[in-house]
């Protein structure tokens, strides 16, 4: 009965220390995820430029030249495009 | 005369036992699981099958010299199999959603509850008759709770191998089960209101976090939890390769062809365990009662700290989303979104979900580190 009471308090330590930690280290995610990838997203954003050329090579209907469209619509569209796969593309 | 009785000893009728054909039913039950109701078919598909192969009589498929053996030493004792699928899981998950909203990470540690209340009741079960888990054992059936089938194999692998195979199927069939376990659990801690509450759409996240994020979990892992580092480090690596960009074709293998190959393999190897003599004994039943109870655990532990976040945070958050903390990418987002769905039409979960959804794979990844850290010395 003593061995059972020992490994019961054993259990209680070791959930105690888990949650503890999962938690800290998780949290500390979060931050990192806060100061240093929030710093890096202002400094280094997407460049709209590029992601359009991308999806120029992807798709066939883009490779056109943009005609008559003036840049800043061209640059709105390609940016919503982005936007809507980067929602759409995460659950692949 | 001898030689029709000869032909019929070597016959499966004659050789049949009770428990064989007991496992074989079980097998058979994964398999109308898999490809009738299509729970988690691509490994129930497998186990089922290699359920039904490794009990039949005289082919000696899991003796040494039988096929699903090797498999099984080859690729689950050894851990191997497990790592190379986390690896795969890694090049298919997306942070985005994770990175877009950090605080999920916090439902994702919650949802980890499920493993470590889980371990006091397989201590408490040391009471019953016939059972006796040592505190490695408890550990390695309470990471059931953690619903993520590599995560349960590798600890499993390294803390209990005696009772791998009861805790592989337990884990899998659970994963399966999540859209039955996990709604009523949901609906019962939550309101109506609650479950209609709309979440503001998340902020896009740039190229260069994804390819840091990573980094920045190895780099930590290596810090503070060198324990977790196979599974966090082979994980990290398949995500890696998917946001850099640059290996598009290791990606697309990681997560194509070479998990599809592990999975097979690793299928017909935990079915292999499911022998009579391994599988009918009342271990066994209190393993997949922990795990039922692990998981139930984990999703209530989910939602409640969901609710307690909405409570106190300025955007709103849907509980539901709390239950996707148990790993078992992406079933429990789906559940979330689908429960979501019946309480309001127009709102669509999914993407929400799949943050809390993703830490709950980093969370039982770090308690299965935790685990190792502390019991498996």
């Amino acid at each position: 009965m003593d061995n059972m009471q020992q490994q019961f308090i054993e259990a209680g330590t070791l959930m105690l220390a888990g949650m503890v930690f999962v938690f800290v280290f998780l949290s500390m995610l979060i931050i990192f995820i806060n100061t240093v990838l929030a710093k890096l997203a202002i400094k280094f954003p997407d460049p709209i430029v590029a992601s359009s050329s991308r999806a120029n090579k992807k798709s066939k209907s883009h490779s056109k030249p943009h005609g008559d469209f003036s840049p800043a619509v061209v640059a709105a569209i390609s940016g919503a495009v982005k936007r809507y796969r980067s929602q759409h593309g995460q659950d692949k | 005369m001898d030689s029709l009785t000869k032909l019929w000893l070597s016959t499966g009728l004659a050789n049949f036992e009770l428990g064989q054909v007991v496992m074989m039913l079980v097998g058979c039950g994964l398999l109308y699981l898999a490809i009738a109701r299509n729970f988690e078919p691509l490994l129930l598909l497998p186990m089922g099958f290699g359920a039904i192969l490794t009990n039949i009589p005289l082919s000696g498929f899991s003796e040494v010299g039988g096929l699903l053996h090797y498999i099984y030493y080859a690729g689950i004792d050894t851990g191997i199999f497990p790592l190379i699928i986390f690896m795969g899981v890694g090049a298919m998950t997306d942070f985005g959603a994770l990175i877009a909203n950090p605080k999920t990470l916090l439902l994702g540690a919650a949802a980890q509850f499920g493993i470590f209340a889980t371990l006091f009741g397989a201590i408490a079960l040391n009471y019953v008759p016939g059972i006796e888990f040592t505190l490695k054992d408890a550990s390695a059936i309470a990471i059931i709770g953690g619903a993520d089938g590599p995560t349960a194999i590798f600890l499993a692998s390294k803390l209990a191998p005696d009772l791998l195979g009861a805790i592989a199927v337990a884990a899998y069939s659970y994963m399966a089960l999540v859209p039955i376990i996990q709604p009523p659990i949901m609906r019962a801690l939550t309101t109506l209101d609650e479950r209609k509450i709309e979440m503001a759409q998340l902020r896009s996240v740039t190229k260069i976090e994804k390819i840091i994020f990573p980094l920045g979990v190895l780099l930590m892992t290596i810090f503070f939890l060198p324990a977790a580092t196979p599974l966090v480090g082979m994980f990290c690596l398949g995500n890696l390769m998917r946001e850099s960009g640059v290996v598009d074709r290791l990606s697309s293998t990681a997560q194509n062809e070479l998990i599809n190959i592990t999975t097979i393999f690793l299928g017909l190897g935990v079915g292999s365990k499911l022998s009579a003599e391994a599988f009918l004994n009342v271990e066994t039943l209190g393993i997949l009662g922990l795990g039922a109870v692990a998981f139930s655990i984990g999703t209530a532990s989910g939602v409640i700290m969901a609710k307690t976040m909405n409570k106190f945070s300025k955007v709103p958050i849907n509980p539901l989303i709390g239950a996707a903390g148990v790993s078992a990418v992406p079933m429990a987002a789906r559940v979330a979104n689908k429960v979501g769905l019946e309480a309001n039409p127009h709102n669509f979960l999914l993407m929400h979900a799949m943050g809390p959804n993703v830490a709950g794979v980093l969370g039982s990844a770090v308690a299965a580190g935790v685990l190792l850290a502390l019991v498996g010395g």
